[in-house]
């Protein structure tokens, strides 16, 4: 017999062996494609898609009427009626020019000439060299001292009584009304995030009664050993929850994407008109904030996502349990 | 342990599946619930593991009366059952050993407080090298054993088996009826339904007998 086999040359002893490790419980309870399909993670991402546009296209306006109202603020305008002969009026017009000049809570007021007169009226007139001829009204544009803002009532019953042709008039009803059509605007928006919302939580609700009902065997054998209600709630809901935030942030990055080509987007959807939509809302883009409010959309549609499975599934189990 | 006074079951208008049933079992008792095919057999077994309530009379486990137990109340009396499926009812995407650890996992045990419990438990029950096998490759007997396995890991104070010997062949059926007295012999209450009269006949054990809905209790 051969002695010198590998087998033979081993010692007596065996080295220690390590002591295996005891396997891991790694499955989820319920699988997480029984529980959430992938039709309703893109059904979820539109949703959050649509309401990441809505937020930004609000948050765009807002800050746009935001920067007009402090344009508008800053400045009021004087308008001289063109009652007499010009050169009287000229007169009237610097005498404003100078009275406002030396008001406090006044940076500065200059008389606009009749070209640029004749410019702001273009836009309804166009461009015809009648304009000049017409009775326009002489304008002194005057910038506000933001730090220290004069008592515009007080300045507006002087100005009256000194010159009574000139009229002060500091926007206001463009204020209101600029106030006005953000504020329906924030509103519509608002009624587009609820319709969102409340159409995620009966998609959500669906979905956990069909995952409920797909998984009946797990929920009955989770009975059977033992688990609450919000035990088996929260198995349901922990993939709601991935799901929700997956989306989310699948939904918030397009919408992202969508801000960060706008100016693009502008200048070949409006191509001349452009400027007139800089001027409206500015680029386009959102900053920090705006980005930050996509950010909540996600957090938002990812509870939404949670809490309607948790007690959508609760609910369901209630009524089992009855 | 189980107080049974009266109890009566019918489901919705249907006629009565159970009559008049009382009967009381004490802990550490072993007794086989015997009788036909639609006797009430599973019917019986579902008030016992609280899966419905009865219809009629008074019905008290572990000294709480489930005629009115609320959810919370009925998953707390759960605890103390292990209940054995007929059909076995594991969990195909997990493993046997995720399977049998599942009522620790449910009962918020942490992993390194049972995973050698459960590891010893399944060699015990001779699954020791098909612990990360997943039951649809389980032969009949294996998942049987699984299934057991299952229903004793949290050391209940009650096990009901449904026809536990139903799809085993009579040798396996002897090794489990043995795994059950084990069990037995450690302090757990056993009741084993069944219509192999064979089986009652290696086991000394009083029979409730079930015969058109009412309960005849037998040794």
């Amino acid at each position: 017999m051969n002695t010198h086999t590998p087998q033979a040359r081993l010692p007596a002893v065996a080295p220690p062996q390590k002591k295996p490790r005891p396997p891991r419980a790694r499955a989820p309870i319920v699988p997480a494609g029984s529980v959430t399909g992938r039709s309703l993670g893109v059904v979820i991402g539109i949703m959050v898609f649509l309401a990441c546009l809505t937020a930004g296209a609000v948050y765009i306006v807002n800050q746009s009427a935001s920067a007009w109202l402090r344009d508008i603020a800053s400045e009021v305008t004087v308008q001289i009626k063109p009652e007499g002969a010009t050169e009287e009026v000229e007169k009237t017009a610097n005498g404003v020019v100078s009275f406002l000049n030396g008001q406090n809570g006044i940076r500065n007021a200059s008389l606009l000439t009749l070209d640029q007169s004749a410019e702001l009226v273009e836009p309804w007139l166009g461009q015809i060299s009648a304009i000049k001829d017409l009775p326009l009204p002489r304008l002194v544009a005057v910038q506000i001292d933001r730090d220290s803002p004069p008592d515009i009532t007080t300045l507006r019953a002087a100005l009256g009584t000194k010159y009574p042709a000139a009229m002060l008039d500091d926007h206001r009803a463009w204020q209101s009304q600029i106030r006005r059509v953000t504020g329906s605007l924030a509103m519509a928006g608002l009624a587009i995030i609820a319709l969102v919302a409340t159409a995620t939580v009966a998609i959500v609700v669906s979905a956990a009664r069909s995952a409920i009902a797909s998984n009946r065997d797990i929920v009955e054998v989770l009975n059977f050993v033992g688990a609450e209600e919000r035990f088996i709630a929260r198995q349901f809901e922990l993939h709601f929850l991935k799901l929700g935030v997956k989306a989310g942030i699948v939904g918030a990055t397009a919408a992202g994407f969508v801000f960060l080509s706008m100016p693009l987007i502008a200048e070949y959807m409006s191509g001349a008109a452009n400027a007139e939509y800089r001027r409206l809302v500015g680029t386009g883009r959102l900053d920090f904030m705006g980005y930050f409010a996509l950010m909540a959309v996600v957090v938002v549609i990812a509870a939404i996502c949670q809490l309607t499975s948790r007690y959508g599934v609760r609910r369901i189990l209630d009524a089992q349990n009855q | 342990m189980i107080r049974f006074e009266n109890v009566g079951l019918r489901y919705g208008l249907g006629q009565d599946v159970l009559r008049d049933v009382s009967f009381h079992l004490l802990p550490g008792s072993f007794h086989f619930l015997a009788g036909a095919s639609g006797a009430g057999k599973t019917s019986l077994l579902r008030l016992l593991f609280l899966s419905i309530k009865p219809s009629r009379g008074m019905a008290y486990m572990f000294g709480k009366n489930i005629t009115k137990s609320p959810p919370g109340q009925r998953a707390e009396l759960r605890r103390r059952i292990g209940i054995v499926f007929q059909d076995f009812r594991l969990l195909d995407h997990m493993t046997t050993w995720e399977n049998v650890a599942l009522p620790l996992r449910v009962h918020g045990k942490r992993q390194s407080e049972y995973a050698e419990d459960v590891t010893e438990l399944l060699k015990w029950v001779g699954l020791g090298d098909r612990m990360h096998a997943y039951p649809p490759v389980l032969s009949g007997g294996e998942k049987q054993r699984a299934a057991i396995a299952r229903a004793v890991i949290g050391k209940p104070e009650l096990l009901l088996a449904d026809e536990p010997t139903g799809n085993v062949d009579p040798q396996m059926a002897r090794r489990l009826l043995r795994l059950f007295i084990e069990l037995n012999r450690l302090g757990t209450s056993v009741i084993i339904a069944t219509h192999d009269y064979q089986l009652m006949t290696q086991f000394n054990a009083p029979r409730l007998m079930l015969e058109n809905g009412r309960l005849h209790i037998h040794g």
